[in-house]
């Protein structure tokens, strides 16, 4: 994958060893069964997921339940997507997005409302420069911790959200767009997993096939040899937090569209659920090693896993016990294919 | 020559800035304890009830400062617990399940133990990065309650013990309170005087070296998530007191006050530095914001608000880190801001 996009910049900004680190497990002949499973674990499950729950569990291959899988993986999903750039630059996470959400999803139904959605679509995007401004040159520049930056612009984010909308809710108009957005379908398949789909390939192609893509790799499994190699790696961490922000933007469009109404509480839990479906499709948060598509992976993954509990009458503490026992048998499955090629 | 004078009036005249300088950097404290006069005066002037009725903002400390002194002990030693939230309501749950009091918070403190024990074992034994380990235990604990819990909060049997527990036991001291403060004192005395404690230090400042020291490092980071699991299982037995119930659902604010407390504390995330003593002059600030925002009436949302812009602002003014920032690229990666190993 790497060795294909290398232009001659980014060969030189990427130095060797993130490339070595990545295709270590690759070139050896014989790769233990334990990294074959790190490595491909994810198609490999969620295809077997999908076919048993085809076939055992009752109403999951209906139509109406697959558009509904969809429904609910999209907006989370491409949230999860934006924020993979940032764990994969090795900096954890971005809490923010449940703020962020939230914000964009208000902004699009009470902008548009009043001052049309081309406005709502401006305000919704600035509001997202400034995110990924604020977090990257914070994380970037002071080199504070991701985690606690962020969780601080959450704080910050949400009390202005609920301190501007007084925590109503506000309802789209009937004959509007974004409701004609929320109810199209094509196929199985609503408009909101096509856009899901399409951020995730160009978001993957950001990653796979520019500059900007590569760098944030080498950036996240060596930020000192990407500095050396004469990268500014101040910008690599901001334009991580922009797409993260950016994800998180039109996640909140999509969500609000869903049902055409839009509160400030209506992103909780977007932070540690799209971090679990990223660390779940293979991402390592260790940083440099991940892809936009494993992501997509780990959003159905979490997505059909959820569908099916609720179908088979199971409540939502066993779902969140199994999300919890998915991140950490991952990451463990992750962390013991890392010391197998050490070894 | 005169290059040379100017060279050497500039050391002569930063010898006692230096010295300053690095007293100043060898103590994380500084900022916090700066932080807190602004506050304090502040509030003296604007809303001077926050200290008439001190009832009120001492409870507050010590509810906001309880879970950061564990979470101090784990973040010493460079790792995270976000687990600690869900170990406050999970453990609140099962005390809540038993009909004997005692027994309950017996087998709520041994649920914080077990919980420490477990997120310890897959950072140390699988070697998977903490933060995501707890993360995943967040998940787990949090349908671990609502799943025992059935989704509804579960009253106590012994409803007068909890009414108890709300009132002043010495002076004007609740239980919480004198509960904090032996906690602090355990804690503060433990990682500058006991020797296990102090190596929590070298834990965090270098792995390695304590290694090579031969520190048994696996033992320590054992007991540090030991520490922050009971510590967060203490506080949800005193929140379900308080409450008379206990809330599967509680945690979120609990987890963001909590590292906000430890943060403004002057505690570096990377470990080896920072101090239990910090960590109660953070949670003392946020705990007289918070109580000085209330009384002056000011909404909740601004108040989240301005405690997040003191969070920001506290995790980038950092002295090491204004100093990578204003020094060139080259001195930071040369680890000038590397931690060092002290004792608070």
């Amino acid at each position: 994958m790497s060795q294909d996009t290398s232009t001659d910049t980014t060969s030189d900004a990427a130095a060797p060893e993130p490339v070595a680190e990545q295709t270590l497990g690759l070139d050896q002949q014989e790769t233990s069964a334990v990294q074959w499973l790190a490595e491909r674990g994810i198609f490999v499950f969620t295809t077997v997921l999908i076919v048993v729950a085809a076939i055992f569990v009752d109403g999951f291959a209906s139509l109406v339940n697959i558009t509904d899988v969809f429904n609910r993986a999209a907006p989370i999903g491409i949230v999860a997507a934006g924020m993979t750039f940032v764990v994969i630059s090795a900096n954890y996470l971005d809490l923010s997005v449940v703020a962020q959400v939230a914000t964009s999803a208000v902004v699009l139904i009470a902008v548009s409302n009043t001052a049309g959605l081309l406005a709502a679509f401006g305000v919704a995007i600035v509001i997202a420069i400034v995110y990924g401004f604020v977090n990257g040159v914070a994380v970037g520049v002071f080199k504070a911790n991701a985690v606690i930056v962020t969780l601080a612009t959450t704080f910050i984010g949400i009390g202005l959200l609920r301190w501007r909308s007084g925590g109503s809710i506000y309802f789209g108009s009937e004959d509007s767009l974004i409701r004609a957005f929320g109810t199209t379908k094509i196929g199985p398949f609503p408009l909101s997993m096509v856009v899901f789909v399409l951020v995730s390939l160009a978001l993957s192609y950001v990653l796979t096939r520019t500059t900007f893509g590569f760098v944030i790799k080498a950036f996240g499994s060596n930020p000192e040899a990407t500095r050396l190699a004469g990268v500014n790696t101040a910008w690599v961490v901001i334009g991580a937090f922009m797409l993260s922000a950016f994800g998180a933007m039109i996640g909140g469009f999509v969500l609000a569209a869903f049902s055409n109404t839009a509160v400030s509480s209506m992103s909780g839990g977007f932070d540690f659920e799209a971090l679990a479906a990223i660390v779940i499709g293979g991402t390592s948060v260790f940083g440099g090693k991940g892809s936009v598509m494993r992501t997509l992976l780990g959003v159905i993954f979490v997505s059909v896993l959820s569908n099916i509990m609720v179908l088979s009458g199971l409540g939502f503490g066993v779902q969140q016990m199994a999300i919890g026992a998915l991140i950490v048998a991952a990451v463990s499955l992750d962390a013991i294919a890392r010391k197998a090629a050490t070894a | 020559m005169s290059d040379s004078n100017l060279q050497l009036g500039v050391q002569g005249g930063t010898d006692l800035v230096s010295r300053m300088r690095t007293l100043l950097a060898r103590r994380t404290e500084g900022r916090a304890a700066a932080l807190l006069v602004v506050v304090v005066i502040v509030t003296l002037f604007l809303e001077p009830t926050t200290f008439t009725s001190y009832e009120v903002t001492l409870g507050r400390i010590a509810q906001v400062g309880l879970v950061a002194l564990g979470l101090t002990a784990v973040i010493l030693m460079g790792e995270l617990d976000l687990a600690v939230a869900s170990t406050l309501a999970v453990s609140g749950v099962i005390m809540a399940s038993f009909d004997n009091l005692a027994m309950g918070i017996a087998a709520a403190l041994v649920t914080g133990l077990v919980i420490g024990v477990v997120n310890a074992f897959f950072v140390v034994q699988v070697g998977i990065n903490s933060f995501i380990a707890t993360l995943g235990m967040l998940f787990f604990l949090r349908g671990l309650g609502f799943v025992i819990s059935n989704e509804q909060p579960v009253p106590i049997s012994n409803v007068d013990a909890g009414i108890q527990f709300g009132q002043p036991l010495i002076g004007p001291l609740t239980p919480r309170m004198l509960i904090f403060i032996v906690l602090f004192v355990a804690l503060q005395v433990f990682v500058t005087r006991v020797r296990v404690g102090r190596e929590f230090y070298a834990v965090g400042g270098n792995r390695q070296a304590a290694y090579d020291a031969g520190i048994p490092v696996k033992a320590r980071v054992y007991l540090g998530f030991v520490i922050s699991g009971m510590v967060a299982a203490l506080a949800g037995v005193m929140n379900t007191l308080e409450r008379t119930a206990a809330d599967p659902t509680a945690g979120s604010t609990v987890l963001l006050s909590s590292f906000a407390a430890a943060i403004i504390g002057g505690i570096l995330l990377t470990g080896g530095r920072g101090s239990v003593f910090g960590t109660l002059l953070g949670a003392t600030t946020l705990g007289i914001l918070q109580v000085a925002l209330t009384f002056s009436g000011i909404q909740v949302d601004v108040q989240n608000i301005i405690i997040g812009v003191v969070l920001l602002l506290a995790v980038i003014s950092d002295p090491a880190t204004i100093r990578a920032v204003f020094s060139n690229a080259r001195a930071f990666f040369s680890n000038r801001s590397a931690p060092q190993a002290q004792g608070g």
